[in-house]
């Protein structure tokens, strides 16, 4: 009976086992069409621009946004992530990477030796970011200066510091579905959509996430507790916007100013110093779609009372 | 008696600090909700077209951005460094421990703002210059202003 019951504990652990090891493996590389592409440069720039890659891959203090030499610190609830050197650095960058490589980064969040990508790096949302915009954003990204160096490793405690635990957190969390347009709005609006839920990954701050860091997603883009640290990140459905016109918000995209005079700050100041490279037609875009989501309650901020301490 | 008047005393003058506190915490929110109204309901309502170009609306809005560059650097004494108000923003920590970097972006605010005393003369200067207000008040804002909800 004991032996009995030792060889099915056995079993059942050798197969829970392959099935955690199943799951966790990264997924097969997507096919990328071997024919050579006439890459377009310029919306490789829109790309970068709209995906606010410098925010986090330029080197921290120091004005150029293209020296992409990784570094920044990034607090969450699971550790510190250091941004990585993304420059055209053969050694330390993307230098040797295939364009199959770079698509199966960007938007599988894998890397080219096959480990998951940690989700600070918003792959979650470039998932629906066109192949093609992909591959424009990498021919763009290897017209930088390359910058060497090598960025420390991330710091996070166990279990987070084990990367195959991030395969179950892809199954669970990630909508890896391209971005379908919908017939029923204007090109504008479908535009929008495309750069708000895929390289402008608005979502990943705007939205709350549960304890295991998957935004809830029936409360997207109603904001909630800054993932980075201290203070609220705020509602950005017509809950919060719905007395902002679509210029208002085109023009803080433009300029990190609100229409009640208010300036952007925080994060923010990063996204904007993106944004305000776009396109006037992109940031019009981003804007009408914005302008069109429904009224969504968020989690509450905590209350404040009012006195010393 | 005595002793009973000196902790009536003490009392009195712990919770008279800590209004006091709250005072200047309250005055300095008040400035930056006028910053606003000045740069955001008149300067660059004026840039946006909302406005007609009114040079004398102006001149008045940017000598109270001048004013606030002149009362910044005594705006958060360590005083109020606790202190909680209600409203959409705190000041940040930072402010406090790393005094230099504060003190270099109030510089360069006031320096932005007498500037522009000089350069704004029509609606194509306002334009150029209304902006690089907007600029440096999201570059203190970035580092040194919490938002709480």
């Amino acid at each position: 009976m004991l032996r009995r019951t030792i060889l099915a504990v056995l079993i059942a652990g050798t197969v829970g086992f392959g099935v955690y090891w199943w799951i966790t493996a990264a997924p097969a590389r997507p096919a990328v069409a071997a024919a050579a592409l006439t890459a377009n440069i310029a919306n490789g720039q829109s790309m970068f621009n709209a995906g606010g890659c410098a925010s986090c891959h330029a080197v921290p203090n120091q004005p150029d946004r293209t020296r992409l030499g990784g570094g920044l610190a990034m607090n969450s609830p699971f550790g510190t992530f250091y941004a990585p050197n993304i420059s055209p650095d053969p050694s330390e960058g993307i230098g040797k990477w295939t364009d199959a490589d770079f698509v199966n980064a960007v938007r599988s969040g894998v890397s080219p030796t096959g480990a998951h990508y940690y989700p600070a790096f918003p792959y979650t949302s470039y998932a629906h970011a066109k192949i093609e915009d992909v591959r424009d954003l990498f021919a763009y990204l290897k017209t930088l200066p390359p910058v060497s160096g090598k960025v420390r490793d991330h710091d996070l405690p166990f279990p987070f510091n084990f990367r195959r635990n991030i395969g179950v957190w892809k199954l669970l969390f990630m909508d890896d579905k391209s971005f379908v347009a919908d017939a029923a709005r204007s090109a504008d609006w479908n535009r929008g959509a495309y750069l708000v839920n895929g390289f402008g990954h608005c979502a990943e701050c705007h939205s709350p996430r549960n304890f295991l860091g998957g935004i809830i997603g029936s409360q997207k883009f109603a904001g909630g507790p800054n993932p980075e640290g201290e203070g609220w990140v705020p509602n950005i459905t017509q809950k919060r916007l719905s007395d902002w016109s679509a210029k208002d918000i085109a023009y803080f995209l433009e300029t990190g100013q609100k229409p009640d005079g208010d300036s952007a700050g925080g994060s923010m100041v990063r996204v904007i110093k993106n944004t305000s490279h776009l396109s006037e037609q992109d940031r019009a875009a981003m804007a009408e779609y914005l302008r069109s989501l429904p009224p969504v309650d968020g989690p509450t901020p905590p209350k404040r009372k009012e006195g010393g301490a | 008696m005595i002793r009973s008047l000196v902790v009536v005393g003490a009392l009195l003058l712990g919770v008279s600090t800590v209004v006091a506190q709250q005072d200047v915490a309250k005055q300095s929110q008040a400035t930056m909700k006028e910053n606003a109204k000045n740069l955001g309901g008149v300067l660059i309502a004026m840039v946006k077209g909302e406005k007609p170009y009114d040079q004398a609306a102006v001149n008045a809005a940017l000598k109270q951005l001048d004013d606030t560059a002149k009362k910044l650097p005594s705006m958060f004494p360590e005083s109020v460094k606790n202190v909680k108000l209600e409203g959409d923003y705190s000041s940040s920590p930072k402010i406090w421990e790393d005094k230099a970097g504060f003190a270099a972006k109030i510089d360069s605010f006031a320096k932005v703002v007498s500037e522009a005393k000089t350069k704004i003369k029509d609606l194509d200067s306002l334009k150029a210059t209304a902006p690089g207000i907007g600029k440096e008040c999201s570059n203190c804002h970035e580092t040194f202003r919490l938002k709480s909800s």
